[in-house]
């Protein structure tokens, strides 16, 4: 893009180009926004994606863009139905990098079956950003059994993550500073939309939360829901699952993969008695295979997430503060 | 009040402070008072021992002389005054109701090691407490580790709900009998009793027929947990190779030396050298655990100390282990019942929970710990016999026998640090340092830590009034301190690391006050600098109340977080990766991925470290030593084996030192790593390099006492640990140099809240 990638292009003509690509009946309309019916209880979300690099062994800040405002409305147990879209360039980047990007959000709307519906575009000058910021925002209509709050959970409520977690992160860190790996671990991100219609379809109100654990990892979220719920949260290290490369590449930074951030990967928080037939039916749905009972809720040790390692000793999985300091001493 | 000339006899008040309670106090001054023919009585009160008596003024004097020059064998009087009170005219002499009023101020009677008396008892068949598991007197038994609340009684101890039995009474309340006033007395008529499990379900057994039992088990190579006086100890046939390996794979322990018991001295020495500092250590009341030279030739051992020529050992300390250990007749382990980097267990409930993996047999009893407390560990240096706590926890916990910092009197609470963490109080009147209280990344420690320090503040009745951290943030300690202070809304003060560690061994010498300056010597594995970086290898110069860090060994590369001091290896790459033909030593330890990658990060690495204890794990690396260790200290451990090993096949006056340069006052390990390399090329030993490793160190502060002109020196943090490093320094320097080491306390972490303690007196003044 800019100078010396095939001439000069104004905003304008960036934009028919991805008008047409992108193309839908809202989109075509061509209006200052979309205007579209819609009628009960709704879910709006919004995201920027500022990812480097840009594009990592199994996806690009394309896809990711489109799956994470997808993936947070479905968080809410809304069906994601429109997406706006919004890109800053830096000037400099090239077009063929940039149509690979909108390639993949095309195609990752269609996967989600989603609508991008309006959407905008600026340059700027070289160093004032990094090749290319995304921001998508998403509007859907929540599931109608569908109770999803932070004030539903219960003492005895099950954990279950539903696919192997610390992938993503890893794979971005694989490429970032040009840390390869053993063998290329791909990023997981992924829509899943679908996923979770299906099990609010089967389990409706027993689905007491659901989380994307993306930034901070899965330690993080625990925390979060620890805190604001104020119970305690146990977790099994036993439980949960890693793949194996994933599991070696972190030992060998000396990284904990609780921390590391996750994309096509979601926590539920149900309801104890239903747990098994839970993770009965997501293991069948798509990306979740791998799922697994990781914890529970407990009333002990309130605001805290417990990690019972291996060996059965326990130890705080605290809300990562700063940099890693050593501590040994 | 004058003193009344016409009345011969006059009313006099003696107040006693101290460890006075529990130790046989009353009963011995009743005896004393008997002798004297006075009348009056003796209470305890919570700030120690008062009598009162009607003497007249020549025979009170020389009561008072006789009794502090008689007091018990574990008694130790911090305090006494004796006063003229108004006239009161008494029957007899007896021992009265405690006295619950007032503040407490008094020192805790840590637990005591069965006496002689009691041992004879438990092996005299016609005794009525023979092989009684529980046996104590006055002068011995469980005493910190059971008490609930002061004064000192039956009542305020866990041995509140075991009534006695006619017999035990009589004995109670005879002024003649040993135990007179034994607030621990049971015999087998009003037993402490003992429960036993094995694969988890209750074994049913007579009370008698347990250790005999336990023995048959342990010789058929089992592992009991059995519950002692600070809490489960596990236990097996040290002899047998396949119960430590057993052992170790269910401890998830792969090389970590376990303890041993042996039932008495004579079969200690059969395996050990024995010098008459250690068998007096070894057989004193806190019968801690005592770190020994193995005799030349014996590999007996070999597993249970991998790789190492020293073992921990300790000789039975209560009458259950006396029993268990005499029928067994041979060493046995006896490492704390925990899972590893957990604390060690104590309630009976959580022993059958989480020991039913590790050991076949659990043997419970129904006398309740209230304190937990693992065994200390001591050692000796071999030339110049200097003492070392390794572990500082039962039998010396928690009474600090230094007074009182000259400060306002307020209650100050230290946290201390995280991975040796114990807690340290400034009460209006006395001293306390806790007892080791584990490694606070675990869950349970912390909740141990917590709990500890709530039994300490009902049991003193004590309120912080502020608190002390230390400036690593991500400690629990700090955080559970800043959390304490905005709870009761009182001060914090964050005090760093080695200026704490420094601090704690200026106190402990009586050196706060000195007008000379002092250079202390502060290496240890990790502490949160000043400047953000890691510090650990530092030179600090003290000078009226004022810390200033003078010197340190120069900064490298703090990579990887915890990763770096579990991989010695990865010591090794950051202090030496820059140096010319180091690759070929060093390459080998790494995946080719690892290398690169190592070295990437290496180099985009903000954080920076001065740490010997890295510097330790660097060099036991390069000499392939060992590149990942199992558990904490291991590489300098190792390290220091070696060294002392080639000493003792190389009798000579060891003079070899690799030359270092100090540039702006950091001192360049460069230099001394390529000499290293030098050394390897020419094919010198492994030992060889590891005694001269030691003394290019004691070279380095001979040189940096020298330049700056300091008499005094204080050493402090994990790393002088080493006995080698010690003994070595007070050879060289001692001349030259007045020296100081820590007395009471551990070098390493466990002396930090002791050191806020002092740090805070010095900025409070
Ligand atoms: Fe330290
Ligand atoms: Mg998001
Ligand atoms: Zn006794
Ligand atoms: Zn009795």
């Amino acid at each position: 893009l800019g100078h010396g990638s095939g001439g000069i292009l104004t905003n304008k003509l960036l934009e028919s180009g991805v008008f047409k690509l992108l193309s839908n009946d809202l989109l075509d309309e061509k209006h200052d926004g979309a205007v579209f019916n819609a009628s009960g209880k709704m879910a709006f979300s919004t995201d920027s994606y500022v990812i480097s690099p840009i594009f990592f062994p199994g996806g690009n800040i394309g896809e990711l863009a489109v799956n994470g405002t997808v993936n947070d409305l479905s968080m809410c147990g809304a069906i994601p139905a429109y997406l706006s879209l919004s890109f800053i360039i830096e000037e400099g980047l090239s077009m063929k990098d940039f149509w690979q990007i909108l390639v993949s959000i095309k195609f990752a709307c269609e996967r989600a079956g989603v609508q991008i519906v309006t959407g905008d575009t600026k340059v700027v000058e070289k160093g004032k950003g990094d090749k290319i910021f995304i921001n998508t925002s998403g509007i859907g209509t929540v599931h109608p059994k569908a109770e999803i709050h932070i004030k539903r959970l219960e003492v005895g409520d099950k954990i279950i993550v539903s696919g192997n977690i610390a992938t993503h992160g890893m794979a971005i860190m694989s490429v970032r500073e040009g840390l390869e790996f053993e063998s290329t671990i791909l990023s997981d991100t992924c829509p899943l939309n679908h996923t979770i219609k299906s099990l609010l379809d089967e389990f409706g109100t027993d689905i007491h939360l659901l989380r994307d654990p993306t930034r901070g990892g899965v330690a993080t979220v625990l925390n979060e829901i620890a805190r604001d719920s104020k119970t305690g949260i146990n977790i099994h290290q036993k439980a949960i699952p890693v793949i194996e490369e994933v599991a070696s590449a972190c030992e060998l930074l000396g990284l904990d993969p609780l921390y590391v951030a996750n994309e096509g990967v979601f926590l539920a928080i149900v309801k104890a008695d239903i747990a098994d037939s839970f993770l009965h039916s997501l293991k069948k749905l798509d990306f979740g295979k791998d799922a697994a009972i990781i914890g529970e809720v407990v009333a002990e040790h309130q605001g805290q997430v417990i990690l019972t390692s291996k060996i059965g000793g326990k130890r705080v999985v605290n809300m990562l503060v700063g940099e890693q300091l050593p501590r040994i001493c | 009040m004058e003193i009344d000339t016409y009345i011969a006899e006059q009313t006099f008040q003696i107040h006693l402070e101290g460890i006075v309670q529990g130790v046989g106090f009353r009963p011995f001054v009743y005896q004393l008072a008997r002798e004297f023919g006075f009348q009056g009585w003796v209470n305890n009160t919570k700030k120690g021992v008062q009598i009162c008596v009607n003497a007249d003024a020549e025979s009170i004097q020389d009561f008072y002389e006789t009794l502090l020059k008689n007091i018990p064998k574990n008694a130790f009087v911090t305090a006494s005054s004796v006063e003229l009170v108004e006239r009161e005219v008494f029957q007899d002499f007896e021992i009265k109701q405690s006295a619950h009023e007032g503040k407490t101020n008094i020192l805790l009677t840590p637990d005591l090691a069965i006496c002689q008396d009691c041992r004879s008892e438990i092996h005299l068949m016609t005794d009525k407490r023979a092989n009684y598991a529980f046996t104590t007197c006055s002068h011995c038994g469980p005493r910190y580790s059971i008490i609930q609340a002061l004064p000192y009684d039956r009542q305020s101890t866990s041995m509140g709900t075991f009534e006695m039995c006619p017999n035990c009474k009589k004995e109670y309340q005879n002024p003649s009998n040993r135990r007179f006033f034994a607030q621990t007395n049971t015999c087998p008529d009003c037993a402490v009793e003992m429960r036993v499990f094995e694969n988890n379900s209750a074994i049913t057994l007579a009370q008698n027929e347990i250790i005999p039992w336990l023995v048959e088990r342990i010789n058929a190579g089992k592992i009991i947990a059995i519950k002692g006086i600070g809490g489960y100890l596990l236990m097996g046939d040290a002899n047998n190779l396949k119960v430590v390996e057993k052992l170790r794979v269910r401890k998830f322990r792969p090389s970590k030396p376990f303890a041993l018991m042996f039932p008495t001295i004579d079969e200690l020495e059969k395996v050990a050298e024995i010098q008459e500092d250690e068998q007096a250590l070894l057989t004193s009341s806190a019968a801690p655990i005592v770190l020994l030279k193995l005799k030349k030739g014996n590999d007996s051992f070999e597993a249970i100390a991998p790789n190492l020529k020293h073992i921990g050992v300790m000789l039975p300390y209560s009458p259950l282990f006396e029993i268990l250990s005499q029928q067994f007749g041979k060493a046995l382990i006896a490492t704390s019942g925990n899972i590893s980097h957990s604390p060690i267990v104590f309630k009976d409930q959580k022993a059958l929970e989480d020991l039913a993996e590790i050991a076949d047999i659990i043997v419970t009893n129904n006398r309740e710990i209230l304190v937990p407390q693992d065994d200390s560990v001591i050692r000796f240096t071999k030339n110049n016999r200097q003492k070392i706590i390794h572990r500082r926890a039962r039998g010396f916990a928690p009474n600090y026998f230094y007074g009182s910092f000259n400060t306002h009197k307020i209650n100050t609470l230290a946290m201390g640090a995280s991975l040796k963490s114990t807690f340290a109080w400034q009460t209006e009147q006395n001293l306390y340092v806790s007892q080791y209280l584990g490694d606070l990344e675990s869950f349970d420690t912390q909740n141990n830590f917590q709990q500890c320090l709530e039994h300490f503040e009902k049991v003193l009745e004590v309120q912080p009034q502020i608190v002390l951290i230390d400036q690593h943030q991500a400690y629990f300690s700090s955080i559970l301190g800043l959390q304490m202070a905005q709870e009761k809304s009182i001060p914090v003060v964050i005090i760093q690391h080695h200026k704490a560690h420094f601090a704690a061994v200026l106190a402990e010498n009586n050196l706060l006050d000195t007008t000379e300056k002092v250079l202390g010597i502060i290496w240890d594995g990790t502490g949160f600098g000043e400047d953000g970086n890691i510090w650990g290898g530092e030179f600090m110069f003290y000078h009226a109340g004022n810390f200033e860090r003078q010197a340190h060994f120069a900064y490298f590369e703090a990579i990887l977080g915890d990763k770096m001091p579990r991989e010695p290896r990865i010591s090794a790459l950051s202090l030496s990766h820059t140096l010319p033909e180091v690759e070929q030593y060093l390459k080998p330890k790494f995946t080719e991925k690892e290398y690169e990658l190592y070295k990437k990060i290496l180099k985009q690495n903000q954080l920076k470290t001065s740490s010997i204890g890295r510097l330790f794990d660097g060099v036991a690396s390069i000499l392939s030593i060992i590149d990942k260790v199992s558990y904490e200290g291991e590489a300098a451990i190792l390290l220091e084996e070696m060294a002392l090993d080639y000493l003792e096949n190389h009798d000579f006056d060891f003079k070899e030192f690799y030359s270092v340069k100090i540039i702006q006052n950091q001192v360049q390990t460069t230099d001394l790593l390529q000499g290293i390399i030098e050394d390897i090329k020419a094919k010198k030993s492994v030992g060889f390099i590891a005694v001269k490793f030691h003394f290019s160190l004691v070279k380095i502060i001979k040189n940096i006492a020298t330049q700056s002109k300091i008499q005094h020196l204080a050493f402090s943090g994990g790393v002088f640990q080493n006995a080698l490093l010690v003994d070595m320094i007070i050879d060289h320097c001692a001349e030259k140099f007045k020296l100081h080491f820590h007395q009471q306390l551990s070098p390493n972490d466990e002396c930090i809240s002791f050191g806020q303690l002092a740090y805070f007196s010095l900025i409070n003044n």
